[in-house]
């Protein structure tokens, strides 16, 4: 260990001392990767560490979007931590409520909500060479940490279309991840722009009280059955009995769920059968041709992400719902323009308009040795050592950062692999009493090579669409683009031949110390 | 912003909720302080997308301010639901009702419907006898009739009044099935075309025609079939059609529309002597889409003797 503070006691919420504090981890963001990344911290022992997180509770992308309808993509069973398995949930895919308070649960059960520093925004993070120190500036004080791990995650800062007039809008008008819960929009005229993820949600949540729902479309989605169903009590209490036995699900579920790689990676055949069940969903639930046809993707299943729902068809065809394919060419203040000269009136504006992706904000924000920005440093697309670590920002690793993202299963297994890379990182300084660690641009490039050559022939680039798993010079830098346990191997351990250590008794220049 | 669409016009869905609890799906499309609303209904196992050759000439009258349109969906047909009721026309002439008060709440409004759609008029007619000459100022029968459809043995609907109610729920019991038989000759299919080219249409009609209404069509479910069916063949307003003497009504029919055959516009010519006929050649059952511009032609007609009114204001 090279630190020399001491360990701090339980940080006190909203430590906006003045002085700045001292840390030998700063954490970025307290959603399921910043969680498991501070769990992880206190099983090894650390206590000297602070999570960092700009809004009053832990959470992350599950306390924001509480939109109606909010729920997972993905199993329960699956999406949780591996370590902190949860026999009580009330379905097999949860909604945002129990994911939301499995969060707060567990981060209570390992203590680590103690270390959370609420309404604590990192507006600057600079690597401080001389001291061998980030200087992180929050909106609730300065810290000062060895190491810094961004968990600010991708799904974190909503994104808003750029239509003339938006701002003269005059009703109501929320992003999906900002959802107003206290404006009631029964009874209203409503309009949703956007057919994502979170839209297909929203739609028919909101569908059957409003007056009339209008779903402005740019690309439509496939859409997959949705096998959701009550876990009954019986079944939790087995679970509790056997946590074996749910082990083994969650086994199940992500073998099965790794096939889609096969197709989606691997050989685009594969993906055939999938396509015919999508299809078939929506000829099922659809019986009006013209919607119908607005509604089929022209591309292949899996280029954009694939949405699974049983109820998204059935509201956009129902009575009170129209589905818009031409675009918008104006916002009023009490109605929407669209391209063909259709006006339509609209009390409240419904942004399902998604997250930035491939241009992550916090990277604006942390800067590396030579004082540039990552995102400047990614000016040319997100790169990256192992999705983690990048040349000119010693001692930072990000979580949920580049080419780690997957479409087709459990987010938590990518995070928890990353965790298990950062935590060998930490063990590796201090066994070797480093200072730093600096992962080397040759490194990066290698990366970079291997992304680009497992994401050729893959569906997201050659499956005809534009998503927002590319970047806008057309490289994929978001997902991880194969199975995902060959990532978890690539990650078990650090690769410590692509990283420059800097020794702890290395002579520091004392020139800027805070 | 743009002043690239300086001409919108207004539209708007709405789904009219009914008594009984049936959501018809209605678009409603022009200014709200329009001068007068026409008020279309569809025939049967059609949808509002029946009307959409007569809505896209009837375009630039909306922008202009001159009308507003209101299209929707008969009970059980397009995006509409079922309600609980038991289906007779007679609760389609309900529907319309609760669709103007809805819809079309004040002003003078023209209607008209097509096939089933005209019936439907018939029975608001006999229903509600107040409204014509005060709210409704016009009305245009399209390939219609008042009633007796299952008289001529020869004729579609005679045929189809050979099935037994016992045959017809035996049929309902097994839509499943028969929907998806259905499915194994689509619209596409040239014998399918072939099919409804015979019953539905006239010599001239276009190949584009015949695949849009067969489509439309296809869209519309076998229970619709089966259950208006026994509807249709009950439906007899010969004797309750005086208050359509008191608005001008315009009937236009196809020379060989073999659901309707024109006989049953004349015996209408007979109880609305001032009603205008219009037979139009070569054309069969589907008169909307086969010459829209005929029907376009009467609903501005009427619509012009709305706005200036015969009837009290």
């Amino acid at each position: 260990m090279t630190s020399t503070i001491d360990a701090q006691p339980a940080a006190s919420p909203g430590a906006g001392a003045p002085a700045t504090r001292e840390v030998r981890v700063a954490i970025i963001g307290s959603g399921f990767a910043g969680l498991a990344m501070a769990i992880r911290l206190r099983e090894r022992g650390e206590t000297d560490f602070v999570l960092l997180e700009r809004a009053g509770d832990v959470g992350g992308t599950w306390r924001d979007n509480t939109y109606p309808g909010a729920a997972c993509d993905v199993q329960s069973h699956l999406y949780s931590y591996s370590f902190a398995p949860n026999p009580d949930w009330p379905r097999s895919y949860s909604e945002q409520p129990e994911i939301q308070a499995y969060l707060q649960g567990t981060a209570d059960r390992y203590g680590v909500r103690a270390h959370c520093v609420f309404d604590a925004e990192v507006t600057a993070a600079r690597w401080d060479d001389a001291a061998r120190r980030w200087l992180v500036a929050t909106t609730a004080g300065e810290f000062r940490a060895q190491v810094l791990v961004s968990a600010a995650g991708a799904l974190a800062d909503p994104t808003y279309p750029d239509i003339p007039g938006l701002e003269t809008f005059e009703g109501t008008k929320m992003h999906s991840a900002r959802w107003d819960s206290s404006h009631d929009i029964s009874g209203e005229k409503v309009a949703v722009i956007g057919t994502g993820a979170s839209a297909i949600q929203i739609v028919p949540a909101i569908q059957p009280q409003v007056e009339s729902i209008t779903v402005y479309q740019r690309t439509p989605a496939w859409v997959v059955p949705r096998t959701d169903h009550p876990v009954k009590p019986w079944a939790r209490r087995l679970y509790k009995l056997l946590p074996g036995l749910q082990r083994a699900i969650r086994g199940a579920l992500y073998v099965f769920r790794e096939f889609l790689v096969l197709g989606m990676a691997k050989r685009r055949a594969f993906l055939k059968p999938v396509g015919g069940l999508a299809k078939a969903h929506l000829e099922r639930q659809v019986r009006d041709p013209k919607l119908r046809e607005a509604l089929t993707p022209d591309y292949t299943i899996g280029c954009k992400r694939i949405l699974i729902s049983n109820d998204y068809f059935p509201a956009v065809a129902a009575p009170n719902a129209e589905l818009v394919t031409a675009g918008i060419a104006e916002i009023r203040p009490h109605s929407i323009v669209s391209t063909d000269g259709i006006e339509r009136p609209t009390d409240t504006l419904i942004l399902a308009t998604g997250f930035h992706v491939t241009d992550l904000p916090i990277a604006e924000r942390i800067c590396g040795r030579d004082g540039r920005s990552l995102a400047q440093v990614w000016e040319d697309g997100m790169v990256s050592n192992r999705s983690s670590t990048v040349a000119g920002f010693p001692n930072l690793f990000l979580l949920v950062g580049p080419n780690v993202g997957v479409g087709h299963t459990s987010m938590v297994y990518m995070i928890e692999s990353q965790v298990a890379y950062v935590d060998d990182a930490l063990r590796t300084m201090e066994t070797e009493g480093l200072a730093a660690l600096e992962t080397t641009p040759e490194a990066q490039e290698a990366w970079r090579a291997l992304i680009a050559e497992k994401s050729k022939g893959t569906v997201w680039l050659g499956g005809g669409c534009a998503s927002w798993y590319l970047d806008k010079h057309g490289h994929n830098t978001t997902l991880w683009p194969d199975f995902t346990f060959r990532f978890r191997r690539l990650t078990k351990e650090l690769d410590r031949e692509n990283y420059i250590g800097i020794p702890a008794e290395a002579p520091a220049r004392r020139e800027e110390a805070a | 912003m743009t002043g690239t669409l300086t001409r919108t016009v207004c539209k708007r869905t709405a789904a009219v909720t009914t008594p009984d609890g049936a959501q018809l799906h209605a678009t409603v499309e022009g200014a709200e302080n329009a001068p007068v609303t026409v008020v279309l209904a569809h025939g049967w196992t059609l949808s509002q997308a029946a009307w959409d050759d007569v809505a896209g000439l009837l375009a630039d009258r909306i922008a202009d301010g001159e009308l507003r349109l209101v299209r929707y969906d008969q009970r059980g047909h397009g995006r509409s639901t079922w309600g609980d009721t038991e289906i007779t026309v007679d609760q389609l002439g309900a529907d319309l009702a609760e669709v103007l008060d809805q819809l079309a709440p004040t002003g003078p409004v023209v209607l008209g419907g097509h096939s089933m759609g005209g019936m439907t008029i018939m029975c608001l007619a006999a229903a509600r006898p107040e409204l014509f000459g005060d709210r409704v100022r016009g009305v245009a029968l399209v390939s219609t009739s008042a009633g007796d459809l299952t008289s001529d043995p020869k004729s579609a609907g005679g045929r189809m009044a050979k099935l037994k109610p016992g045959m017809l729920s035996a049929l309902l019991a097994g839509a499943r099935v028969l929907e998806r038989l259905r499915n194994l000759v689509p619209p596409t299919h040239p014998r399918h075309q072939k099919m409804v080219r015979e019953l539905l249409y006239g010599s001239d009609a276009t190949e584009e025609m015949v695949l849009e209404g067969a489509k439309i069509m296809h869209a519309s479910t076998l229970r619709s079939f089966l259950e208006f069916m026994p509807a249709l063949g009950d439906h007899d307003k010969r004797e309750n059609l005086a208050a359509l003497t008191r608005v001008p009504v315009e009937i236009f029919v196809g020379d060989s529309d073999k659901l309707t055959p024109k006989r049953h516009s004349r015996q209408l010519t007979e109880v609305l002597p001032e009603a205008r006929l219009h037979l139009a050649e070569r054309t069969g059952h589907m008169l909307t889409q086969e010459r829209p511009q005929l029907v376009v032609d009467g609903l501005l007609r009427l619509v012009g003797q709305a706005g200036t009114g015969r009837a009290v204001a």
